[in-house]
């Protein structure tokens, strides 16, 4: 690893000598530049890795479209279930994993039942945030951002890789898997992460002469969309370069398996990414902050099985992950954790589904977790104007603790503000500044 | 890696020994000056300049820490106005096709963009199997054959646009059939009127599937299309309440699929069969009163009995649907983040045709925000424009099937958007797995072309407006041959843009 070079200490001429061709100054290249994978990126970088207290890692698994919480965590015993949903809720209830004599998991959840036995899930229950919108792509913007105000553009995770990792020429600190895009919770102006849709064919077909004439294209790119083009091409290809040398070290210790188009809407390849964060994870590539999605979660119609499968499809791929990580002898560092823009309406419809709803639980699951059930189950009479379940834990109260605790990063710097504490880890780490 | 390397990997391209040898030493010296010379006389500026950023391009696009120079503008030029028209409505363009737009002028062909009416694709073989149950592989590569080859490319960027804005996707949709028919409809309605498109788009079979419409009933309404109607096709979100979506999902309740002309019982998997429909032609969904809700609602302020028609009315007497729409336009076809002052004329416009799509697009395509040097390159191609754009250069139109499969690591499979705000656009085409993606597409492209490559050595000034950042004109510069030069053209991020 680069040693520590004072960022002041930087010349001008060496910015130049690495191939930089504009003339911002270092001012401008601290303020976001990113595409520089050269001795100023990693010197700003070594300077923010000393101030890390620990090197945990964050998987943040995005159930899309809107996961339906009560078939997720059944309320066992809650009498109402069945008058609010004649059709969805028989086998729904009779087949659930049993928590305790009030809740059960869904029966398709097996091996995070194994997990949850062995103290190493919890569940927050009843989470969301005053007023929610009950609009797809209003509500995930406020998950990712954080603030249901709507000021915000950065992504919470975003803004942490910003803030106390900074990703300038170590792309990977931040990576999603199994896309072609950003997700939004991880984007800001001054981070850089990867995106890989499929680490198998992540790579130029036309070989490294092709790699080394595209480097030669991307310098210096003019324009408003310039740096982000320079930066993604200077990120793919270090990133290549890395995953030349992981995949060679990395053995699975877990059996993956995607059933490709399992469930309508989504292309479903949950645990493919998951093996590649699994990859990246145990072979020490420094990655910090990832994140994938399931999707197919909005659930309007013929819920019944489709829900069944996508639970079916999040536990196997979770299961194989973390027996993946436990083998490699990584699982006290990951922390995995899932999230959905709402739960669901209550009531079924007439297609046999059920609309947008509001609060829902989330999952935390590894062995950084202090297992059982936190936050409030919502109750299924006394229900807002919208029909809708009503929340008892903010979503910023589990990233709080995601941030200060497992990350060791200043979530009231990140989040804006402090939140009630929801203690669903062991031993948090103390915040640094 | 870098420079020479890169000088190696090109000469590695020529394709023959003396071609090499001769690209060894620097015969080509020059190009940059000639087609500095060729792209002074079209655009009348010169190669390689770059600008500093100014402030006002912070505000009409998105804010990005940048290397504070901008491309500077050839928009002063007709020609140059006419290519950046081309590239922004028709997917690109060939030799033939620029030559003909720029004879014509930026006028004419405005004019000719709006009012000839769309080509129609020849009839997909596989529309009639029973279920829909074909490849969605081969309606991609059915659109795409038509896209390469259509002398209307702008009715398809037309269906493109409306492909993401009302969209649908084959997977729950579940009958690709129903898909072929929504291309068909969004192409013969893409430049009408939004009052009959809105009633198109809601009884549309495929529509009525994606969005549940199908399966709603006014005794317990789903309210899915009932709230994107609202959120994504028309006004946009904070312009309705809760209630309102409520209300029109029962006011919008009893649509049904239209019954199929016969059944067909197929072998689905070794001993299973299903009985599946069968359509011979294409037609909308039926209104089956019984499913329908009887009452009054109260929807957007008003309060009595409501139909689907009154639904769209209603919507359509709200200022925000062409604000709504007027916006999306702007932003697919002006710039990343249009002003408001400028979407209010293009709305008014709008609004004061009565929703004229003709009025709207003639309205954006001849505003001077279209030409203007603030916008020039603030749009990034989307993968199918890219692609698309690239065959059309290389003068390619057997690349339909690699087109089809080089979509989705782009972010971009059609028939197959990721949610149902359809493809987001600019800066989001923009990742480490999408550019590597694209630089792929471009050496299979040039592995694939059956015919000559065309002349490389005006395809700077035809492809990229002459304005090239030192990176891509010096590269051109070392290019061994055409095959080379092409790449580089391609893979650049000029090329990116339009």
């Amino acid at each position: 690893m680069t040693r520590q070079i004072g960022i002041n200490q930087l010349k001008r001429r060496d910015f130049l000598k690495a191939g930089l061709v504009f003339g911002a100054g270092a001012t401008g290249l601290a303020a976001g530049y990113a595409a520089v994978p050269d001795a100023f990126a990693r010197a700003v970088y070594a300077a923010k890795r000393e101030g890390l207290t620990n090197d945990n890692v964050l998987v943040m698994i995005q159930l899309a479209g809107g996961n339906d919480g009560l078939r997720t965590v059944v309320p066992l015993a809650d009498p109402s279930l069945h008058d609010l949903r004649p059709k969805l809720s028989g086998p729904m209830v009779s087949q659930a994993l049993p928590l305790n004599d009030q809740f059960g998991l869904n029966h398709n959840l097996g091996a995070i039942k194994g997990l949850w036995d062995k103290g190493k899930v919890a569940i927050v229950q009843g989470v969301g945030y005053p007023n929610p919108t009950f609009s797809h792509f209003e509500s995930i913007r406020i998950w990712e951002t954080g603030d249901p105000t709507r000021r915000q553009v950065d992504g919470w995770l975003g803004r942490t890789l910003a803030s106390a990792y900074d990703s300038n020429g170590h792309p990977l600190t931040g990576c999603a898997c199994g896309t072609t895009e950003v997700p939004g919770a991880l984007r800001d102006l001054q981070a850089t992460m990867t995106v890989i849709q499929d680490q198998k064919t992540f790579g130029f077909t036309g070989g490294s002469e092709v790699e080394a004439a595209v480097g030669a294209l991307y310098k210096g790119t003019p324009g408003i969309y310039g740096a982000l083009f320079d930066t993604a091409i200077a990120t793919a290809t270090e990133t290549m370069a890395t995953l030349r040398t992981s995949a060679a070290s990395y053995q699975p210790m877990a059996g993956y398996t995607d059933k490709v188009q399992l469930v309508y809407s989504s292309k479903n390849q949950l645990a493919a990414a998951l093996q590649l964060a699994a990859e990246l994870i145990v072979t020490g590539t420094g990655v910090k902050l990832l994140h994938v999605t399931l999707g197919g979660f909005d659930t309007h119609y013929t819920e019944l099985n489709r829900h069944d499968d996508l639970m079916g499809y999040l536990d196997s791929a979770v299961g194989a992950f973390y027996q993946d990580l436990a083998a490699h002898g990584m699982a006290d560092k990951v922390l995995i954790a899932t999230w959905s823009e709402f739960g669901r309406r209550p009531k079924e419809n007439a297609s046999g589904g059920t609309d947008h709803g509001a609060a829902a639980p989330l999952l935390l699951i590894g062995d950084p977790v202090k297992g059982g059930l936190y936050g409030e189950s919502p109750s299924l009479t006394s229900l807002d104007a919208t029909g809708n379940l009503k929340y008892a834990v903010d979503f910023r109260s589990v990233y709080q603790e995601i941030l200060g605790g497992h990350l060791g990063a200043d979530s009231s710097k990140i989040l804006g503000a402090s939140f009630d504490s929801v203690p669903f880890l062991k031993a948090p780490v103390s915040a640094t500044v | 890696m870098r420079g020479g390397s890169a000088l190696n990997w090109l000469m590695s391209l020529a394709p023959s020994p003396e071609k090499a040898a001769s690209a060894s030493v620097p015969v080509r010296r020059g190009i940059t000056r000639r087609q500095a010379l060729a792209a002074a006389l079209a655009t009348g500026v010169a190669v390689g300049a770059v600008r500093l950023l100014g402030g006002s391009m912070q505000s009409l696009a998105r804010p990005r820490p940048s290397t504070g120079t901008d491309w500077i503008s050839p928009l002063g030029s007709e020609s140059a106005r006419v290519m950046q028209l081309l590239r922004r409505t028709s997917f690109g363009y060939t030799p033939a096709q620029l030559e003909s737009a720029l004879s014509d002028g930026f006028s004419k062909t405005v004019d000719r963009l709006i009012e000839t009416n769309p080509v129609e694709p020849a009839p997909f073989g596989a529309a009639n199997t029973p279920g829909g149950r074909f490849a969605v592989g081969q309606l991609q590569q059915w659109w795409l054959d038509h896209v390469l080859t259509t002398p209307t490319p702008f009715a398809e960027r037309m269906t493109l646009f409306w492909h993401g804005h009302f969209t649908s996707d084959y997977r729950k949709v579940a009958d690709d059939t129903f898909m072929y028919w929504q291309n068909l409809t969004w192409r013969r309605m893409s430049m009408t009127n939004l009052r009959s498109m809105l009633m198109q788009v809601t009884t549309d079979p495929a529509m009525l599937r994606y969005l549940d419409l199908a399966t709603s009933t006014g005794q317990s309404p789903n309210e899915n299309y009932s709230r994107e109607l609202m959120e994504l096709f028309t006004m946009g979100p904070g312009n309705y309440t809760e209630d309102d979506v409520r209300h029109s999902a029962k006011a919008l309740a009893g649509w049904q699929l239209p019954q199929p002309d016969s059944n067909a019982t197929v072998t689905v998997a070794t001993g299973v069969t299903r009985t599946l429909p069968v359509y011979s032609t294409q037609r909308p969904g039926v209104f089956n009163l019984r499913r329908a809700f009887k009452g009054s609602v109260t929807y957007l302020g008003k309060t009595g009995p409501l139909d689907t028609q009154g639904v769209v009315d209603r919507i359509l007497a709200q200022p925000a649907t062409a604000q709504f729409i007027a916006a999306q336009v702007a932003q697919h076809f002006v710039t990343a983040q249009p002003d408001a002052a400028y979407v209010r004329t293009l709305a008014d416009a709008f609004r004061r045709s009565n929703y004229d799509m003709k009025a709207l697009m003639r309205a954006v395509l001849a505003s001077p925000e279209f030409s203007s040097a603030q916008t020039y390159r603030t749009l990034v191609k989307s993968p199918t424009d890219f692609m698309v754009h690239s065959a059309r250069a290389l003068g390619a139109t057997n690349l339909s099937k690699l087109i089809a499969a080089s979509g989705s690591g782009m972010g971009q499979s059609l028939f197959d958007p990721p949610d149902v705000s359809g493809w987001p656009n600019n800066e989001s085409w923009i990742s480490s797995n999408t550019v590597v993606e694209r630089v792929n597409f471009v050496t299979a492209a040039l592995g694939q072309v059956r015919s000559a490559l065309p002349a490389a050595s005006d395809a700077s000034r035809q492809q990229l407006d002459g304005v090239l950042s030192p990176q891509t004109a010096s590269l051109l510069n070392q290019a061994a041959d055409d095959r080379a030069r092409w790449f580089i053209t391609l893979a650049s991020p000029e090329f990116q843009l339009k």
